[in-house]
């Protein structure tokens, strides 16, 4: 463990109260927080610890066993499967417990939570809570019921702790806090204990690739020009509006927060800049993490997914970008060598005169080509870093075999500890698994399977348009790419000739991969499995297939096999790299069970090829990580060389803190940047953002007014309550806004379900006693007549398209006297659907008011509450209750239940109407609103309408035709299952 | 005479008293007239509706009351339609909530007088319109329809409709089926077989 926790917690535990604690990210939060459990003992209460992540968890874990923590140290989890009882006795026990909000709340509401037996409680999360959220519910709970239970938050997300205003303050005073602990990076005891040892730190720039500077700088183009069309809408503060923040996935946070007050009003231009915007980040990122096909591949789907309405696909910078993506893949050159002109410039006479040779072509036989034809010519551009990793690997392996010679007390050493592994840090799987990919065989190699694969699921697309659009009427018998250069002959007048001859360029190259992957397989004897099915029924749609599933399982395969040790001269010794071995087959490599969606099979496939493609030079056993798996990898591995493949701050400071740990330990780290890119900028704009934010935060915790009550709790502004004698949780009453007292206090029921949303928490704030259960038919029930379905903006529109809120509707009216809807709109957005011009002209069926209209019409008991926030839901609720009786528990969660005998208590149809009889009757096609009375007015039941001959039904229904579907569905056979 | 009747019939009658409205203007897609009618829009034979701006609602705070009290009890649907046009809504909201509530109305808003407007036409034209549009979009397969109508049987679940299916051959059969029949399928304990059974045998409608 590290020092400064010491101090982290001394400072902590320094007042009963608990306190709020904000460190910079990468300085495991999850040890420190173990490091407080370790503290706890049982005969101080239960540790409640509010939902960790399930990383979190884990590290936590993993700390706690490592420390050798005591059984009742390591927290155990607290589920809503557990018996109210159980859980009850786990609460008194005095252990640590892992628990979700929502169960907490139920708990502590049911009194189902010895209070005074609970400790106090950890939120690991502090940056997501606001005053309206269940933590904050749960603290106040807590503490109006045990006033010395301690409340101990963190949070390793500065940045998220300086968003909005006086976020840290206001999130301080709603969890009862008064103390503030900030912890950068750049506090002294942080640095002086990190800078004290560091690692060897070699900072890597690899220049970009012409292509790719081109196309990042278009990029930031586009980026540009998307910014600034944002800026006319003057929607948005126009501070926030720079590629610098663009970069950052919080850009989308900045403009969100702005825009969603006033989203419904927004044109559909804006709204889609939006998304442009979070497009062209990606496209800047990708861009250093893929390989130039997989690139293209990706520009290529953008293509085709794209909406129309995409402003950026068709700025001038674009182009530049889908032209250079290109060439870093491929170029058309004529067959004789010269390269090809840029399209678009040559003549019409050129024009005709390829076209003449493009039906030359299409006379030859597929892939042969004559003289003054355009070929594609494959270029598979690398990407600088590969070829840098590579030489840095080699260089590392030389090092250590120096030292293995020179210095044999270093190996003892290193053997005891030190794994002499290289760890290689990306940023996502995809990245892990292709670098192995390359560093493991040829890079070119890989790029053209990439390649290939890329090429044959273009045909493969093109193929099913074409087959669908029109069958050619000789298929010629030669396959499906034969097929397709007839069909591409019949003149079609759009494509332009010369884009037609790069078309026909690639169909060419296709073919020659798939004559290649022909003749290869049936040559191979020692290729069992791959392609086997396809090879023996000799049709090439199969072969292709089988390919492809060889291939993607390859990839499959190696996200369970992430360790490899490469060494074609097997110099490294077995027993330094025993576990490692599973994964290695020298000079091949063997793979493992696959498991596929297409069927279980196992691929072992020998890289014939290898020894003669690749240099010979030995490389150090690797590992590859994903930082976005977020695991504790380098206690995990030990490592004592790490490159750093896509540098990330939070990993520096995960690493700066192991060396820290681990002191008489040799660590070496290699930064890989690609030189004047969006990477350098965006790391180093990472650690600028968090330090101010730590200034910000140091600024506010010099201003702050937590006020303290004479008991030493700190009370909040928004809600003012008293603690009365009695302390039973009942105890907190209204006493606001010139009401009297309430003599009895109002009481809610409120579905278990409703404890995601915050309203439950503003209800009791306000001074209401909430009542949860699990309820059947509606969200709150008010009094014995009042129910409420309670729909956020979001839940509405989609309930409607899903028919949920129909249903609903449907039951409340049939249980409660007064069903109501209440739509509840957001404090932070707009108070409304639509601007007055998004209306439109008609009325049109997928409108808002349509369905509402629609609703009202059918549901006329139906009553609507239009809710500006959550607050004001509150105020209406309790305007609602006076004068009315309090709910009725045993009733409320019975409604809509149906009892043994299969009747539903309290349904104002029931007693004249087989309920379930009728709705099943509607549900029938042809079945209408209009026909459903007469057929049941006609027959006596279900039973009954089963047996009616067609005539009869026609004469209830009211027409052949419906009638006619009904029998028929009646009487249609169900599909056997074989 | 009758001519007027037809009219009424496929137009919304407005009071004299909403003269002036400028509501009126964005009714575009019904015709409207004039008649002497106790609501200020009849939008049909069972529904009509009250209009109120909360600016006004502010002034005079007791208007909507009287207003309700005196359509008295010959609408199936009363809708009251309320033109927010404050920027502060949350009290007088409450308050309209509150009487509309209490007094059997439907409240609907509108943020502008197209909003208004377009609520006004569609309730008009909507009149007699099936409610499918909002019973969400179904599956038109076999399966899918089939498993719609038996899970309105409390518990039925997909699996159960599988075993319902394949083993009675048909909707009909199963519709038919004996109670020891439906006890034979897998999974399909007492309770369900006696709901299913009930579902299928009770009448429709219970003996009165």
């Amino acid at each position: 463990m590290v020092q400064f926790y010491e101090h982290v917690l001394t400072d902590l535990l320094d007042d009963p109260n608990g306190g709020l604690v904000i460190l910079s990210s990468g300085l495991s939060l999850s040890s420190l927080i173990a490091s407080l459990l370790l503290l706890h003992s049982p005969p101080q209460g239960s540790l409640l610890l509010l939902s960790p992540s399930p990383a979190l968890k884990q590290r936590l874990l993993r700390h706690l066993r490592s420390r050798s923590a005591a059984p009742l140290q390591i927290p155990a989890e607290i589920t809503a499967d557990l018996p109210a009882s159980h859980r009850h006795s786990l609460y008194a026990s005095g252990g640590a417990f892992f628990i979700t909000p929502r169960i907490l709340i139920v708990d502590l509401l049911t009194s189902r939570v010895p209070a005074s037996t609970v400790a106090g409680i950890v939120i690991p999360n502090a940056h997501a809570i606001a005053e309206t959220s269940t933590e904050a519910f749960i603290v106040r709970i807590l503490k109006s019921l045990n006033k010395n239970a301690y409340v101990r938050a963190f949070s390793d997300k500065p940045h998220a702790m300086v968003a909005g205003f006086a976020k840290a303050e206001r999130i301080m005073k709603c969890l009862f806090i008064r103390k503030l602990h900030l912890w950068p990076r750049f506090q002294v005891y942080v640095s002086q204990e990190l800078e004290k040892d560091p690692p060897v730190v070699v900072d890597i720039r690899v220049p970009m690739s012409k292509n790719m500077v081109g196309i990042q700088k278009a990029i930031i183009e586009v980026m540009d020009a998307c910014l600034k069309e944002m800026r006319k809408t003057n929607k948005v503060d126009v501070e926030d509006l720079t590629v610098e923040n663009g970069l950052f996935k919080s850009f989308d946070e900045i403009v969100r927060r702005q825009l969603d007050p006033i989203w419904h009003m927004l044109g559909k231009k804006t709204k889609q800049l939006v998304s442009d915007l979070k497009t062209l980040r990606k496209l800047l990122d990708y861009l250093v993490r893929y390989d130039a096909v997989s690139y293209l591949k990706y520009l290529d789907t953008l293509r085709v997914s794209e909406s129309f309405r995409s402003v950026w696909i068709f700025a001038e910078s674009s182009y530049k970008i889908f032209e250079l993506a290109k060439k870093r893949v491929y170029r058309f050159v004529r067959s004789d060598g010269t390269k090809l002109d840029e399209p678009g410039k040559s003549t019409t006479s050129k024009k005709r005169k390829l076209r003449e040779e493009d039906n030359h072509e299409e006379t030859a036989s597929g892939g042969s080509s004559s003289t003054g034809v355009i070929v594609l010519e494959e270029v598979f551009e690398e990407a600088p870093k590969w070829k840098v990793l590579r030489e840095v690997l080699e260089e590392i392996e030389q090092e250590r075999r120096k030292a293995t010679l020179t210095d044999e007390e270093c190996l003892i050493e290193g053997e005891e500890g030190d794994s002499g592994i290289v760890l290689i840090t990306c940023k996502d799987e995809r990245s892990c698994m292709q670098l192995e990919d390359i560093i493991t065989n040829n890079p070119q190699k890989v790029m053209r399977e990439e390649w290939e694969k890329y090429l044959l699921s273009k045909v493969e697309l093109r193929d099913a348009r074409t087959r669908y659009k029109k069958k050619p009427k000789d298929p010629k018998g030669f396959g499906i790419l034969d097929g397709t250069l007839h069909v591409t002959t019949t003149p079609t007048a759009e494509v332009s000739s010369t884009s037609k001859q790069e078309h026909n360029a690639l169909l060419a190259a296709v073919s020659e991969i798939r004559n290649r992957a022909k003749l290869e397989k049936p040559g191979d004897s020692i290729q069992p499995l791959v392609g086997d099915e396809g090879c023996s029924n000799g049709t090439k749609d199969k072969n292709k297939k089988g390919r492809a599933n060889a291939k993607t399982s390859q990839h499959r395969n190696s996200s369970g096999r992430k360790k490899v040790a490469t060494d074609g001269n097997q110099a490294v010794p077995a027993s330094e790299d025993g576990n490692l071995t599973d994964g290695l087959v020298s000079g091949g490599y063997c793979e493992g069970n696959v498991s596929g969606h297409s069927g279980d099979r196992a691929v072992l496939q020998m890289e014939s090829d290898q020894s003669e493609s690749r240099s010979v030079k030995p490389l150090p056993p690797l590992h590859f990580h994903a930082l976005e798996s977020d695991q504790p990898i380098l206690d995990i591995l030990k490592p004592s060389v790490i490159i750093a493949y896509h540098p990330d701050m939070t990993f520096v400071r995960e690493i700066e803190v192991y060396k820290a740990e681990n002191p008489s330990r040799r660590l070496k780290i290699y930064f890989l940047f690609y030189e004047e890119s969006t990477e350098v900028q965006k790391f180093e704009a990472s650690i600028r953002r968090e330090n101010g934010a730590f200034e910000s935060l140091i600024r506010q915790k010099s201003m702050m007014m937590i006020p303290v009550d004479q008991d030493g709790h700190c009370l909040g502004q928004n809600f003012s309550m008293e603690q009365q004698a009695s302390s039973s949780q009942n105890s907190i009453t209204r006493k606001a806004g010139g009401r009297k007292d309430a003599e009895r206090e109002m009481q809610v029921i409120v579905d278990m379900r409703e404890f995601m949303s915050s309203l439950p928490n503003v209800l009791h704030q306000k001074g209401m006693h909430i009542i949860p259960v699990t309820l059947e038919v509606g969200d709150y029930i008010l009094s014995p007549l009042i129910c409420v379905e309670r729909k956020s903006i979001q839940d509405l529109f989609s309930s409607f398209t899903s028919g949920r809120l129909f249903h609903q509707v449907e039951t409340m009216v049939r249980y409660y006297r007064t069903p109501v809807l209440l739509i509840e709109f957001s404090q932070d957005k707009s108070f409304s659907f639509q601007s007055a011009s998004d209306i439109g002209d008609d009325v049109t069926p997928n409108s808002i008011i349509s369905k509402l209209s629609l609703l009202a019409l059918h549901f006329p008991r139906l009553r609507i509450i239009w809710s500006r926030s959550l607050h004001a839901t509150a105020e209406i609720f309790f305007s609602l209750k006076a004068n009315q009786d309090e709910p009725d528990l045993t009733k409320a969660i019975r409604v809509g239940v149906p009892s043994e005998e299969g009747i539903v208590e309290n349904d104002v149809r029931a007693e004249n109407y087989n309920t379930s009889a009728v709705e099943f009757l509607r549900r029938l096609p042809g079945v209408t609103d209009s026909n459903y009375r007469a057929i049941m007015d006609g027959c006596k039941s279900l039973a009954e309408l089963a047996l009616l001959p067609l005539d009869r039904l026609a004469e209830l229904m009211g027409g052949q035709k419906v009638a006619r579907t009904l029998r028929e569905f009646l009487d249609a056979k169900y599909p056997t299952l074989l | 005479k009758s001519s007027f009747a037809a009219q009424s019939r496929n137009a919304i009658l407005v009071s004299p008293r909403q003269k002036g409205n400028p509501l009126l203007k964005h009714i575009r897609n019904v015709k409207w007239a004039f008649a002497d009618i106790i609501c200020d829009y009849l939008l049909g034979q069972n529904s009509c509706a009250l209009y109120l701006s909360l600016r006004y609602h502010l002034l005079h705070p007791d208007y909507l009351y009287y207003r309700i009290r005196e359509l008295q009890k010959n609408y199936k649907l009363r809708v009251v339609l309320c033109h927010v046009d404050v920027e502060d809504v949350v009290k007088p909201l409450l308050e309209v909530t509150k009487t509309a509530l209490l007094h059997d109305c439907t409240l609907l808003c509108g943020w502008s007088l197209e909003e208004c407007g377009r609520y006004l036409e569609t309730i008009k034209v909507y009149e007699n319109k099936p409610a499918d549009i909002i019973q969400g979009q179904m599956d038109t397969d076999y399966l899918s329809r089939l498993t719609h109508a038996l899970t309105t049987v409390r518990h039925v679940n997909k699996t159960d409709v599988v075993t319902l299916g394949s083993t009675f051959g048909s909707l009909s059969h199963i519709m038919d089926a004996s109670m020891e029949d439906l006890a034979r399928c897998p999974g399909i304990g007492e309770r369900k077989v006696r709901r299913l059974y009930d579902t299928f045998h009770e009448p429709f409608k219970r003996a009165v």
